[in-house]
């Protein structure tokens, strides 16, 4: 039977005593330099708790009472004994090891869920939303679209179609938005506006806004081009994607931020992260909608291919960029599916020549 | 003296009445913290329960206080789960705070203010919840640490004193660290040993004034030459004025305008490199402060910690980053070029913006984190070091016979201060 010195602490106080400890076949029997019995451990219920390297401090499973050897030979019969004792720490890496490919896994997996279940989870809870609050979004975010555009041109309001000449292409404007409107049947009322800004673009804000660019109505050629842009616009809406949007921007902001690349330098992990899957959920919804407006304009009657022909001629101007960070598809395979969808029209303009010249003008002040 | 005890002495080092020692070796740590560094990255900051268990086991078990180490018994799973549970329960508190933004009404204008103050003082709380967790798991000669007193006290408590100090421009910042280290060492036991802190404010304000005074004191220079060298009625007029131009227009009306600017700054950037400057020597004296007031029952410290030290382990900080940063920008152009030499081979003239933002991030990345790193196993390890052997304790015979008390507490505390961001060792 092997025995040595060692220190003992009860777990009861902090008193130190110097014990001899024996090996005995299933147990380690600590006593005390009287010969006193302090304790008796089961070798497979001891545990190594964490010391300096030249001390090998024991304890038994449980229980806060600890047995330091600061002998090595003997330290290193007592590890023979109990498999549970790692006094190389090898154990201890292997163990390491394994929560590290588990992390990683468990890092992908989750990865995975944000590409896929996140955007799934977003559109099963963008209908349970109330329009209340819906509305109370889109008048926010049109209160900072506002501030944010305005700055440019002081002194002419930012909205076109207020003066008394623009009488006729508002007129124009709602008669091309009812006929849209009536065909959808959507859930909240369509308002919609002509903002002064060059861009060759139009936006949908939650709970059923939509604005046009002044930029945009320039570069259209026909009634139908336009009709098939606010058609795509309208598509958001019906579809509610600036809530599910609101929504998925939260979840994201929870997953990266909170939950991953919280640690110093994480912050590249997450602008990353939320730029690539932002922009993927973006396309999704930019697709979906192209379909929705396109089926919009089937309904009416209307040159449902003119969409595609206004995006062309807009996608001229601007270069290529990377794929995977671009929040619209490629313009040309949108082209494409725009063409496969749409059927063929009445062949009549949705609006007559004057009513088409009276938008065109709609934002000519005199 | 026979051989036997001879041996057994040698072994068992007589314990150095009243001194703590530290026997943790800096490159042991370094190895630690790179590989914690690397698999931050690889599982995008998870391993940080983990890696803050390590660095906790390693410092904690390393500190001998008269020949006895301490010993760090939390678990990365405990603290694991003590997060998941924090984020449930900031959850709703975040999503109510989203939709109180939303309000266009008064809620709505307060929302930031009130978002604010909240998660201040949601922060102080955790704070003391984390405390209460790490004592609980430190554990000493068999007994452990832990902490009483109500964390909502001392959330209110803490949150009145930064205002106070905020708005004394850190004048009462003695004042305040007194009275919370009071707070918290009066709820700190070991065992049946209840603590308390003795320290003295005015003490710590006069060494600290003139620091202060070299710091912050500039810019009330910088701001009264400001406002004497504005001509104010005209700039006044010039600001109402509205409409683009403003620059020009109150520089028209006031030629003392650029003198202004030109004080502002330089009393700015002075301070600046003055806070830096002595941040090291101010850090020493909060923590030479703060040893030297610990008590439990008869038991009190004095630190001895030299200023000295801080500054050298800044210098090594400093001297290590810039090697650090120039292997970076070498690895980093032999990469690039590597790169640039696949683009043209395989004509992949697309991918420019994907390569050019994905090496900006990682690059970032791996800079910040090297950095973190680096401060680490400089600074932080210095501090810890030299703050503890600088302790001389008296009536240590006071930690022979405590009897054992507490219990472990919640990881929640821990979660919440990692989900805030508030987090210390």
């Amino acid at each position: 039977m092997t025995s040595g010195t060692g220190i003992f602490f009860d777990g009861n106080s902090s008193a130190r005593q110097d014990v001899t400890v024996e090996l005995q076949a299933t147990t380690l029997v600590v006593r005390s330099r009287e010969g006193e019995q302090l304790a008796q451990w089961p070798y497979g219920e001891l545990d190594q708790a964490e010391s300096p390297d030249q001390i090998l401090r024991l304890s038994r499973r449980g229980s806060l009472a600890r047995l330091e050897i600061r002998d090595h030979a003997f330290a290193t019969a007592i590890d023979e004994m109990a498999l549970t004792i790692d006094h190389t720490g090898t154990v201890q890496n292997r163990l390491r090891t394994k929560v590290a490919v588990l992390l990683v896994v468990a890092v992908a997996s989750i990865g995975a869920m944000a590409l896929f279940a996140l955007p799934a989870l977003a559109t099963r809870l963008t209908p349970l939303m109330p329009f209340a609050i819906e509305r109370k979004l889109g008048q926010a975010v049109d209160a900072q679209l506002r501030n944010s555009l305005r700055s440019r041109a002081a002194n002419t309001p930012l909205e076109c179609g207020e003066a008394e000449n623009a009488k006729a292409g508002r007129a124009a404007l709602s008669l091309l938005i009812g006929r849209l409107e009536a065909a959808a049947s959507l859930p909240v009322p369509l308002r919609a506006g002509v903002l002064r800004r060059a861009e060759a673009n139009a936006i949908a804000l939650p709970g059923g806004q939509i604005y046009v660019f002044e930029g945009l109505i320039a570069k259209a050629e026909t009634p139908d081009e336009l009709a098939g842009v606010i058609a795509h616009e309208i598509g958001h809406v019906a579809r509610r994607d600036g809530v599910k949007s609101v929504l998925e921007t939260a979840g994201l902001s929870f997953l990266f931020g909170m939950v991953f690349g919280d640690f110093v330098g994480g912050g590249a992990i997450v602008v990353a992260a939320k730029t690539v899957l932002q922009s993927s959920y973006s396309r999704d919804a930019e697709t979906a909608s192209d379909a929705y407006g396109v089926a919009l304009m089937n309904m009416i009657g209307g040159n449902a291919e003119a969409l595609g022909a206004l995006l062309a001629r807009i996608d001229d101007l601007h270069g290529k960029g990377a794929s995977l960070l671009r929040d619209h598809p490629e313009t040309a395979t949108r082209v494409v599916a725009i063409r496969s969808l749409a059927k063929p029209g009445s062949g009549r303009p949705l609006l007559d020549s004057a009513q088409w010249t009276a938008l065109k003008n709609i934002c000519v002040e005199h | 003296m026979s051989l036997y005890e001879a041996v057994a002495a040698v072994a068992n080092p007589a314990p150095a009445p009243g001194k703590v020692q530290f026997l943790g070796q800096d490159g042991i740590y370094w190895r630690l913290l790179s590989r914690g560094a690397l698999l931050l990255i690889l599982t995008l900051g998870i391993y940080r329960f983990w890696l803050a268990t390590d660095v906790r086991r390693f410092l904690w078990g390393n500190t001998g206080i008269a020949g006895d180490h301490l010993e760090y018994t939390g678990t990365a799973t405990e603290i694991l789960i003590g997060f998941l549970i924090a984020i449930a329960i900031l959850l709703p508190i975040n999503i109510m705070l989203f939709l109180a933004a939303l309000d266009l009404g008064l809620i709505g204008q307060l929302s930031g203010a009130i978002a604010f103050g909240l998660l201040a003082l949601l922060g102080q709380f955790a704070i003391y919840r984390a405390r209460r967790y790490r004592l609980s798991r430190t554990v000493f000669r068999s007994v452990r640490f832990y902490q009483t007193g109500s964390a909502s006290v001392f959330a209110l408590y803490a949150l009145m004193w930064w205002t106070l100090t905020a708005l004394t421009l850190g004048l009462v910042y003695p004042w305040m660290q007194k009275s919370l280290e009071r707070f918290k060492m009066r709820h700190t036991h070991y065992g049946n040993l209840t603590g308390h802190f003795e320290a003295s404010a005015l003490a710590l304000f006069l060494r600290g004034f003139p620091l202060w005074l070299f710091s912050v004191g500039p810019q009330f220079g910088g701001i009264a030459a400001a406002i004497y060298a504005i001509d104010w009625p005209p700039l006044a007029e010039a600001v109402n004025a509205g409409g683009s131009g403003l620059a020009e227009r109150i520089e028209a009306t006031n030629p003392g305008y650029v003198n202004a600017i030109i004080f502002l700054i330089g009393a700015a950037a002075w301070s600046a490199v003055a806070a830096a400057a002595f941040y090291p020597a101010f850090q020493g004296m909060i923590l030479r402060w703060w040893i030297s007031g610990i008590r439990f029952g008869d038991l009190t410290v004095i630190s001895h910690l030299r200023i000295g030290h801080l500054y050298r382990a800044y210098f090594r900080f400093l001297l290590y980053g810039l090697v650090f940063a120039t292997g970076c920008a070498i690895a980093g152009g032999i990469l690039l070029g590597v790169i640039d030499a696949v683009k043209v081979r395989f004509n992949l003239t697309e991918a420019d913006e994907l390569i050019g933002a994905a090496s900006v991030m990682i690059g970032y990345m791996i800079l910040m984190l090297g950095y973190s790193t680096i401060y680490q196993a400089t600074v932080k390890l210095t501090l810890w070091r030299v703050g503890m052997e600088s302790a001389e304790i008296s009536g240590i015979a006071v930690l022979d016979h405590v009897k054992a008390g507490g219990r472990p507490a919640s990881s929640v505390g821990e979660g919440l201060a990692d989900a805030l961001n508030v987090g210390g060792f």
